[in-house]
């Protein structure tokens, strides 16, 4: 029975396999975005979408662990727990019991280049997020007792997340440590438990006033609203919060890499080895930048890249790929200098020289021999595909939507984003290889257990 | 904080109509709840098809449920089949090479995937709605012909062996493992991965058996979520799953789960660990008890959000852990209630009687009115959310058809949570957060935090092989 069907399919696949993908015009997207800076500074950003009854409320302030002080790595991290210890009429933790009994959730992250905090309500709540999210820019009150439990609490999520761990996320503290140059940009973001527990009040204090501005913030409104009423509501809660002077941008710039780093490391805690490698990447504003993004696809993202179907498939040297553009986020969501990232576990009974090797031989046809425009014409498939999912919920939306504000004072560019993208040639990403995925420009990480594995 | 209050009082003073709100505003007028439209269609060959416009993106989430391909399917003669034959279904098919399923899939913006657990194995797949017929195609395709070459096959072997030798460094995975182990013993819901000889052992032709015995049309359903149209997309999945031939149902494996008789403590040794994992818990119902919503209630208000009393306690009281939880996992035959935290080696005496201490309270005392009425507003809201992504409703509309639910279940979520009492919850709370006979699952350093477990309860240590090595009376 099975033989019969099978058969028949077979001649049907083989039918649309000769042919030419149809020529459906691709449907877009249009985010409807309407944007304006109150007179202290704020910059408000607010998407109407009616297909489910709920609405984000998202502040994103424009610092990151990038900007922590010296000695006081972690520092950008712990102070977003500390946003959650209590304002002026909101106490310590009040703030997820009044989201999550209107029904909502909750949550903070602290990135590269950004410190966020959102919730996500029934829309009907929207005005709770607003006054919940004004009250803590205004009037954030810290206290010792609150900054000690916040440091354990932290410490423990640095254990669970890192020291406990095998590889200890390897892959991000250690090769940033390597890769870069400039602390701001090299330092663990996670933090050292010493600095973290180092912390004081005053620390607190000063990094609130300096960052936590309404001058140095955007807030997103997107879901199930009227414009013109959420308008009314920001005006209400956030219009009194005073500026504060711009802070000082530190320096992040980067001196070129011009030679290789290769570094080895030993893990008490894991199994098998592990490989992890870093190149610098142009900045995003660089024409280079979009066939950059194509050839990460191409690469490394997904079973069907070149790396995978190489290193996992192929050559059976490793049991898995991960890594990207961005190791956080995506193409708009940081400033600073960024690497791109790739991480593989490879088995035992072989070397990392092995992987890179062929790492090394991939790469190299790329730049050599290029891509094909059938691989090109699925990279942007696929890349528009992820784009859109990035666009689904009102959360995601409120992302993108706050990273355009907040780096590009410009988050009206969501419905062009894709362009640039969409333009690339295949030549641009031969050359883009042959520029950028050279030795010179990349830092390598072999990271093998301590014991022997298990075998 | 002084002095920038100072400042604000000034601005405030300046600026009276736009004074620091000191209470939260009101909600406003309640809004449509927009419900999904679901309509289900059954093809010839048996197959349920549940479809639901959700046209948020131009894209289109999929989910294909076999249902009778669970943990249990042919375990005595083949351990761990269902995991194997899950993940090398999507490396190639009777007309297509594993690397030619991942291109078609990038030329689509698509992903497929599949994954097996104890109630079914499910194939999860999306694409751009532009490319909805090659997606169904290539569902079809895997879930009719796969074809598990033998490379593949062997490779999946020696990759999976690997895996799990990885994973036995991650505490998270140690303590699942043997948390599902201790409470569900021999019952085919405590299996997590199977052991390398019985990977090893299979071969192609048991994993073509399985498949053609297993995935079956008249057994599973197919959802589809997304930017489609109802009658365009039946007609779509008409053609690609219509020649999709009907098998017997094969009869279901039930044997009992195992009742816990006292409390127990299962100690994982993993030497040089910082912190303790702790899982404390017990079986408690299956999906389709009566119980169900005043367990999730409980479970809400105990662990399961960020305000739970847990969290409350054993987090922003006491600083010993980061992100502490519970979780009532409910399944068609059983289900298993857990509390627990990773905490640093010093707490790890205290973290216990913490947890033990707040499932108490829940037994023996009334939660607040207050509190119920947040946990009720929390679940309901929370749910809207959940239907308003592609996957996330497309996974509600699985549990429906793979636990066998009311079909108005979506609809009666918010009635029935909003029905509970505080005396559901307690009742709930006094018969399944079961401290007496709970199974405590540690995995950590026994040397370091030895002194602060044995008071709890007889001591098994086990390694991270899962060997016992040694009993310890307490």
């Amino acid at each position: 029975m099975r033989r019969f069907a099978a058969t028949f399919i077979a001649v049907v696949l083989f039918a649309s396999a000769i042919t030419v993908f149809p020529a459906t015009p691709p449907k877009s997207l249009n985010v409807p975005v309407v944007y304006y800076k109150l007179p202290n500074g704020l910059k408000v950003v607010i998407s109407e979408d009616h297909i489910a009854p709920v609405v984000t409320v998202a502040v994103y302030y424009n610092v990151g662990f990038r900007l922590e002080p010296k000695g006081r790595t972690g520092f950008a991290h712990l102070f977003e727990h500390m946003m959650f210890q209590g304002s002026a009429n909101v106490k310590k933790f009040e703030h997820a019991k009044f989201v999550e009994a209107n029904g909502g959730s909750l949550n903070g992250h602290t990135d590269f280049d950004y410190t966020n905090y959102f919730q996500t309500l029934p829309s009907n709540r929207v005005e709770l997020g607003l006054w919940l999210e004004s009250d803590r820019m205004r009037s954030l009150d810290v206290s010792e007792e609150n900054l000690k439990n916040q440091q354990n609490v932290v410490s423990e999520e640095v254990r669970v997340n890192v020291l406990n761990q095998p590889y200890q996320l390897f892959e991000w503290i250690s090769l940033w440590e390597n890769a870069f140059t400039n602390w701001n940009n090299s330092h663990n973001g996670y933090g050292e438990l010493a600095e973290i527990n180092a912390a004081t009040i005053e620390d607190v204090r000063s990094f609130f006033k300096t960052y936590y501005a309404p001058n140095n913030a955007v807030l997103s409104v997107v879901g199930d609203v009227d414009v013109n009423e959420v308008k009314k509501m920001v005006e209400k809660h956030f219009a009194a919060i005073p500026s504060q002077p711009a802070p000082a941008r530190a320096d992040l710039t980067e001196p070129p890499q011009t030679k290789e780093k290769r570094v080895s490391q030993t893990d008490k805690l894991a199994n098998l080895p592990a490989l992890a490698t870093g190149y610098h990447l142009p900045p995003q504003n660089s024409p280079d930048f979009p066939a950059m993004a194509l050839l990460v696809q191409i690469l490394q993202t997904g079973e069907g890249s070149r790396l995978y179907q190489r290193l996992v498939k192929e050559k059976e040297l490793t049991l898995d790929l991960s890594g990207g553009l961005n190791y956080f986020g995506n193409e708009f969501d940081y400033t600073g200098p960024m690497i791109m990232t790739t991480r593989t576990t490879y088995k035992p009974g072989h070397t990392a020289d092995e992987v890179l090797r062929e790492m090394d031989a991939v790469i190299s046809e790329i730049a050599t021999k290029g891509v094909t425009d059938q691989e090109v014409a699925n990279a942007k498939v696929q890349y528009r595909s992820n784009f859109y999912s990035q666009l689904e919920g009102s959360q995601g939306k409120a992302h993108l939507l706050s990273a355009l504000a907040l780096f590009r004072d410009d988050p009206q560019q969501i419905n062009s984003l894709l362009t640039p993208f969409e333009n690339v040639t295949a030549a641009q990403i031969k050359t883009a290889a042959a520029k950028y995925l050279v030795p010179a420009n990349r830092t390598v990480i072999d990271r093998v257990p301590e014991k022997k594995g298990t075998n | 904080m002084k002095p920038a209050l100072a400042l604000i009082t000034l601005t405030l003073l300046l600026t009276p109509a736009f004074a620091q709100q000191k209470t939260p505003p009101p909600p406003g007028p309640a809004r449509p709840l927009n419900l999904p439209k679901i309509t289900e269609k059954k093809l010839a060959n048996g197959l349920t098809v549940v479809l639901a416009p959700l046209p948020n993106v131009p894209k289109i989430s999929s989910i294909l449920t076999f249902r009778s391909a669970t943990t249990a399917s042919d375990r005595k003669a083949h351990s761990g089949i269902a995991q194997i034959a899950a993940g090398v279904a999507n490396e190639g098919t009777d007309t297509r090479t594993s690397k030619q399923l991942k291109e078609e899939l990038r030329s689509i913006g698509g992903t497929l995937s599949l994954g097996s657990d104890a109630d079914s194995t499910t194939m999860s797949a999306s694409s751009l709605s532009e490319f909805s017929t090659k997606l169904f195609d290539l569902m079809s395709d895997v879930a009719q012909h796969p074809s598990f070459p033998e490379t593949e096959v062997k490779l999946a072997q020696e990759n999976t062996i690997q895996q799990i030798r990885a994973g036995r460094a991650d505490p998270g995975f140690l303590v699942n493992e043997r948390f599902q182990k201790a409470i569900y013993g021999d019952h085919p819901y405590g299996f997590v991965v199977a052991d390398e000889k019985s990977i090893s052992a299979l071969t192609r032709a048991d994993l073509r058996a399985f498949v053609t015995k297993y995935y079956i049309p008249n057994t599973s359903h197919l959802i589809v979520v997304g930017d489609i149209d109802v009658d365009k997309t039946f007609a779509e999945i008409e053609k690609a799953f219509g020649s999709w031939k009907s098998g017997e149902a094969p009869a279901e494996e039930n044997p009992a789960v195992p009742k816990r008789e006292k409390r127990q403590i299962y100690f994982v040794n993993r030497p040089g660990s910082i912190q303790s994992a702790i899982f404390i818990g017990n079986v408690s119902i299956p999906r389709k008890d009566k119980d169900y919503f005043a367990l999730r209630t409980a479970d809400t208000i105990y662990g399961g959000s960020f305000y739970s009393r847990l969290t409350r306690n054993i987090r922003e009281s006491k600083g010993y852990t980061y992100s502490p939880f519970s979780q009532s996992n409910t399944r068609a035959k059983a289900g298993s209630f857990s509390a627990g935290a990773f905490v640093r080696n010093e707490v790890t005496g205290p973290t216990l009687l913490e947890i033990f201490y707040e499932l108490d309270r829940m037994r023996v005392l009334p939660v607040s009115d207050e509190e119920l009425s947040a946990a009720k507003e929390y679940s309901t809201g929370n749910f809207s959310v959940e239907l308003a992504s592609q996957f996330g409703l497309a996974g509600r509309i699985n549990t429906v058809y793979t636990y066998d639910l009311d079909k108005s279940f979506i609809n009666d979520f918010r009635p029935r949570i909003e029905a509970l009492t505080t005396a559901d919850i307690q009742k709930a709370a006094a018969k399944y957060f079961d401290t007496y006979r709970a199974a405590i699952v540690i995995v950590g350093d026994w040397d370091k935090v030895k002194d602060q477990v044995t008071p709890f309860g007889e001591v098994t240590i086990y390694d991270a092989d899962g060997n016992v090595v040694t009993k310890q009376p307490s």
